[in-house]
């Protein structure tokens, strides 16, 4: 079936695998010369100085000498390095001869299934060591390894690398070759080999930047937050030493909201948190429908509460699933088709 | 093998939320090796967002908002909601004038806690095995086959709501045939109870084909 979700990046071509390159390498080297001395130019233009002239300052140099309205950013006139603009592309692989340079051409990936023998390789190496070791009793005792910190590069990544295409079959072996020697106890041989497959994940928590808490005239501690669910947008500032009373758009939450469920949300972060009568809380809401509305202003409240709240208890929100954003919205009608998934009656004549 | 999503609006790497308030209070000694490989995971890994149905609050109950959804009609959640309320509560009524008209010794027999008898209910209309058609050589036979427990809860749920839709007076209203059809079950009698026990001998009696299943 077919995708909702889609990166910008699987949108892409993969440009480097499309064929032998267009550009020469004299070409991309004059392209650099030319860039460098231009950002000289520049440099000297708007009264900077040459040598320390960062790619921010050429981009803020550019969009204040050649404004421009186009709304895609691609489209707009930029200055950056060539090798940012002409995508990597493989070299002929070839001779004059017509002989191929690498002994594995005719199976058409040469790259990748060069890389799966070099894995292979390092693989029967360890498992080597690995025997040796047993025969002397030496066999180091595997500590487990963090998984959670690295993770493996995605295909996309593995195709810019290899600059060819893969399918989804070949990529998948490939990670479970290098999950393999990784599971070995001497696998620590093989340490930078692997590295240079694996990336390090940020814990997620340092991603988001908490507000620290305001106070308005009274003395009372607040602070704001926003959300949005489908079409409903909602602003709610949670106020410190309150009753629990809760105001939606100036009417009481028990007027504005008659179904249970939609105040069972609303009070949702609070009960989480243990904080049920202890925040008042003002709200607006436009758009969207009930159910909408209250996901807008859950979501708004539970940002605000991260500023009261100890930055744990912030991590146990967002395990909750309090403090992401909802994506899912309205499937769009499809034409030839009744509604989004909905297919006409299907007549035999 | 990298199967992509089914349509869903989520990166496929994004993980189940976990709502339940209790888990996040046990200090980090207490959890076992594979609760701590899942924490680490789910610290570095992005979250859904909790769906509108569910909450931490001690009211929120899975089985009774997927009982909910199954009767709900049209997408009425408000009416399915009020009706299950209702039934709940006449459970609890029905319980509570048994309850003060026994003797003093039967008393602490009878259960009062509609959960918890909606929950011994369901459990006691699971069936335990279930037929499945299979053709070979032209012919389809019932195989008996080994169920899985979503299967389970999803056919004894399935069997209250249409017993109680179809076999009910003009003028009885839902909840409370409900809770006559739920405190049955929990007393293992009742109509649903019986076509578990159907169903259970045309397994017994299918026993000859049982070989024809390869899974």
């Amino acid at each position: 079936l077919r995708l909702m979700y889609t990166a910008t990046a699987m949108q892409s071509k993969n440009v480097g695998a499309s064929g032998p390159e267009k550009y020469t390498e004299a070409f991309i080297k004059k392209q650099i010369e030319e860039y460098n001395l231009g950002k000289r130019h520049l440099a000297n233009m708007m009264g900077e100085d040459p040598e320390t002239f960062t790619q921010e300052d050429i981009d803020r140099a550019i969009a204040y000498l050649f404004p421009s309205g186009l709304f895609d950013k691609q489209a707009r006139p930029m200055m950056k390095h060539p090798t940012e603009i002409f995508p990597e592309q493989r070299k002929i692989q070839w001779g004059e001869d017509g002989r191929p340079f690498h002994f594995l051409f005719y199976t058409g990936k040469q790259s990748y299934y060069s890389l799966m023998h070099e894995t292979y390789e390092k693989l029967l190496n360890v498992q080597k060591y690995q025997d040796q070791l047993t025969a002397q009793d030496h066999l180091p005792q595997k500590e487990k390894r963090n998984l959670a910190g690295s993770r493996w590069l995605t295909k996309i990544e593995l195709e810019e690398m290899l600059l060819e295409k893969l399918s989804d079959d070949e990529y998948s072996r490939f990670i479970q070759l290098l999950q393999k020697l990784m599971m070995l106890p001497c696998g620590d041989i093989e340490e930078k080999y692997i590295q240079k497959f694996s990336k390090e994940v940020p814990v997620q928590l340092q991603k988001v930047v908490i507000e620290p808490l305001k106070y308005d005239e009274r003395g009372v501690a607040f602070s704001t937050g926003e959300g949005t669910r489908k079409t409903a947008r909602a602003t709610a500032v949670v106020y410190d030493n309150g009753t629990g009373k809760i105001t939606v758009n100036g009417i009481d939450v028990l007027h504005y909201f008659p179904v249970l469920q939609d105040r069972e949300q609303l009070l949702f972060p609070f009960q989480f948190l243990d904080r049920v009568g202890k925040h008042d809380m003002v709200c607006t809401v436009s758009g969207g429908g009930r159910s909408a509305q209250a996901g807008a202003i859950r979501l708004a409240s539970a940002k605000a509460l991260r500023s009261f709240v100890t930055e744990k208890e912030v991590e146990f929100m967002r395990q909750a699933g309090l403090l992401t954003f909802d994506p899912r919205v309205k499937e769009r009608k499809k034409p030839g088709q009744e509604g989004a998934r909905r297919k006409f009656t299907w007549k035999k004549r | 093998r990298l199967s992509q999503v089914r349509g869903s609006r989520y990166n496929p790497s994004f993980l189940e939320p976990e709502v339940n308030k209790e888990l996040y209070q046990k200090p980090w000694e207490e959890l076992s090796e594979e609760e701590r490989e899942k924490l680490e995971v789910k610290a570095v890994r992005p979250i859904k967002a909790a769906p509108p149905t569910v909450s931490s609050s001690v009211f929120s109950d899975p089985m009774i908002s997927k009982f909910t959804n199954m009767m709900m009609k049209d997408g009425n959640k408000v009416l399915a909601r009020s009706l299950m309320a209702q039934t709940l509560e006449a459970i609890k009524r029905k319980q509570l004038e048994k309850y003060h008209k026994a003797p003093e010794d039967e008393k602490e027999t009878i259960e009062c806690n509609p959960y918890i008898i909606f929950h011994q209910a369901l459990k006691n209309c699971q069936p335990i095995i279930g037929l499945s058609s299979i053709t070979k050589g032209g012919k389809t036979y019932q195989v008996p086959v080994p169920l899985k427990d979503n299967r389970k809860r999803f056919l004894a749920m399935k069997w209250l709501i249409t017993e109680c839709r179809e076999n009910k007076n003009r003028r009885m209203l839902m909840p409370e045939k409900l809770s006559q059809e739920l405190l049955q079950a929990f007393n293992n009698e009742g109509p649903i109870i019986k076509k578990k026990h159907v169903l259970h001998k045309m397994a017994e009696a299918n026993r000859a084909y049982a070989h024809f299943r390869w899974w």
